[in-house]
């Protein structure tokens, strides 16, 4: 089934006719993509699986329609190019890029392309309990979800700083340092051309992955592994039929919405249940306070050579009532800038972005609001493509819906002291007088209730004095 | 954790007390028990997933940190460790959990003298449920 789409041009994917017209080369389609009529426009793995006989003209007339009706639907709306100006500097997770320099900006492409991209898919197995073969309109959350984790075990098992030679060039961009007849150019630029794509002129750094010698293949099929976790088949450890079970323990159940709290503690038991993933623990944070005995009692638990575990830490807070309290927004800044942190999971309101950094008053994010077909990822060199954005997306600080979950990841015991001292620093620096969270040390039953509570257990064990006099005195307050 | 989407919502606290009859309670209350800060809870008006309070006045001991009293608050509601609940104070910021509520209630308490706060859980995320018939 094809997907071409409005709104798939605006992913449009290296073997597009524009690359080829713009740099004069043709790229090699990937070698398991099978060569479709169209080009233009054609989403990269659109064609996968569908290898029997291509649909009539009606039948793709309608795909085209439902495929189009369903992107404006998750508000895939067609949208402008996102301007990059080049004075500023953007931050992408922890990284500084200040694009001023094709260099800058071709540094800039490699760090967002190399990122995991995942977003709603179809046509995939059904999910348990329910009769859904897609997660379109409701799994938005637990994609977000899985962008954070990758990230996390991005940094866990590919070398730091990793960049994916295969990476997509961009669309939908406008770098200011690139505009044509710009009279501030710095001159010796030469101009791409005036299309939505822009095309690395750089591309002599360009290796294709099929020339990898060496470590780079052992990289290169790492880099598959951890894609293939996040598949969309009941086995893949963190693919959504994995995540939808493990939130039936909380109430939910496949085709229900998610919140970034509730996703924190999937992932969570996503990692813990998996036995493949015995050097990784996650952390979730409750009541805004990280308290370093409990992570370091984590990482210290048994594990076969008794290494010190890596630690993922999420963070869930709520960062006002209606609408994110803008005060905050300096430390989300501080927090992003930060080479410990792996994103926000968050959005717009009732619409779930993964943001990985930002540029002035603006969020940059990947979204997955986007349905692509399922990709099977047990097959041996299954096409990596869809599986990485080529459009970096801005939203401004003030539609951020409240609700987030922070992410942190340390690989070392030196490394989760050094991510406190940075991360206890980069909050207190932010101006606001209270911190959105707080690291502190010992364990959280340190800071528990004695004296005040018989314990959480008892559902009845209320802190009301029994005695009737002083109770009445209270007048009609609940005395504590 | 079932919605308690049918629960009433009745009229906040500030709305049903003129600011003289606050300020009297407050002072009449403070009186009787100087080491203890009055304390407004109130449900979210959005909020979904959390459980009404059977009560909105407290009297917090002063030395209590926010840790204690949020988790007292939990308790009362029997709410699962991992179930997201955030206190707003004045509706728009977390307050940091290691603070007392002394101090709490000395930066942030109201004209009328109380301290006011909202409970919330987080919001969810998706956008139409009926998607099925455009994908099959």
């Amino acid at each position: 089934m094809n997907t071409v789409t409005p709104g798939a041009a605006q992913y449009m994917r290296g073997g597009a006719l524009h690359n080829d017209l713009v740099d004069g080369r043709r790229l090699t389609p990937p070698p398991s993509s099978p060569q479709v009529p169209e080009t233009r426009g054609h989403f990269g793995n659109g064609s996968l699986g569908d290898g029997a006989g291509e649909p009539d003209e009606v039948d793709k007339l309608k795909l085209k329609l439902r495929s189009a009706w369903n992107n404006v639907k998750y508000g895939w709306s067609v949208k402008s190019k996102t301007v990059f100006n080049k004075t500023s500097p953007l931050i992408l997770m922890g990284q500084s890029f200040i694009l001023n320099s094709e260099e800058e900006v071709e540094r800039f492409r490699l760090a967002f392309g190399s990122r995991v991209w995942l977003t709603y898919r179809k046509e995939f197995p059904q999910l348990d309990g329910s009769n859904l073969t897609s997660d379109c309109g409701w799994g938005c959350m637990l994609r977000s979800g899985q962008m954070l984790l990758a990230q996390g075990l991005m940094l866990h098992h590919l070398p730091r700083n990793w960049r994916w030679p295969d990476c997509p060039q961009l669309t939908d961009v406008d770098f200011e340092v690139l505009r044509p007849r710009s009279p501030s150019r710095p001159s010796g630029i030469s101009m791409p051309s005036f299309s939505s794509t822009w095309s690395a002129s750089g591309s002599k750094k360009r290796v294709s992955s099929s020339n990898l010698k060496g470590d780079d293949s052992q990289t290169e099929s790492r880099h598959r592994r951890l894609v293939s976790w996040f598949g969309d088949e009941p086995a893949a450890p963190f693919g959504v039929h994995r995540l939808v079970e493990l939130g039936k323990d909380s109430g939910k159940k496949a085709g229900d919405w998610y919140g970034p709290s509730l996703v924190a503690h999937i992932l969570r038991k996503a990692v813990d249940k998996n036995t493949e993933f015995d050097d990784l623990v996650v952390y979730v944070a409750q009541d805004c306070t990280v308290y370093k005995g409990d992570v370091m009692q984590l990482c210290e638990q048994t594990s076969p050579d008794s290494r010190w575990k890596s630690a993922i830490i999420l963070v869930p807070v709520r960062l006002g009532g209606d609408s994110l309290n803008q005060s905050y927004t300096e430390c989300i800044k501080n927090l992003l800038k930060s080479d410990f942190c792996i994103g926000i999971i968050g959005g717009k309101p009732k619409h779930s972005l993964f943001f990985i950094g930002f540029h002035d008053e603006q969020l940059l994010y990947l979204d997955p609001h986007y349905c692509q077909l399922v990709v099977d990822v047990t097959q041996e060199n299954f096409p990596l493509e869809s599986f990485h954005c080529n459009s970096p997306r801005k939203m401004n600080f003030n539609r951020m819906d409240p609700s987030c979950t922070l992410g942190f990841y340390a690989r070392t015991q030196k490394d989760f002291e050094s991510l406190c001292s940075s991360v206890t620093q980069a909050l207190s620096l932010s101006g606001e007088r209270y911190p959105i969270f707080t690291i502190v040390e010992g364990r959280g039953q340190d800071y528990g209730l004695e004296g005040y509570s018989r314990g959480g257990t008892d559902p009845s064990a209320h802190i009301l004095p029994t005695d009737p006099a002083i109770r009445n005195s209270a007048e009609g307050f609940v005395l504590l | 954790m079932a919605p308690f989407e049918k629960a009433q919502h009745p009229k906040p606290f500030k709305q049903r007390k003129s600011f003289a009859t606050r300020k009297q309670e407050v002072a009449g209350i403070r009186s009787k028990f100087p080491t203890k800060v009055p304390v407004i809870i109130e449900r979210y008006h959005r909020e979904k997933y959390l459980p009404p309070l059977d009560k909105t006045k407290f009297l917090v001991p002063q030395e209590l940190t926010m840790t204690q009293f949020v988790t007292i608050i939990r308790n009362r509601m029997t709410l699962m460790p991992s179930q997201a609940f955030y206190l707003l104070i004045n509706n728009a910021g977390i307050a940091s959990m290691s603070l007392t509520m002394a101090q709490v209630y000395k930066d942030h308490k109201d004209e009328d003298g109380f301290l006011y706060m909202t409970y919330a859980s987080q919001e969810m995320f998706g956008h139409c449920k009926c998607v099925d018939q455009f994908l099959t």
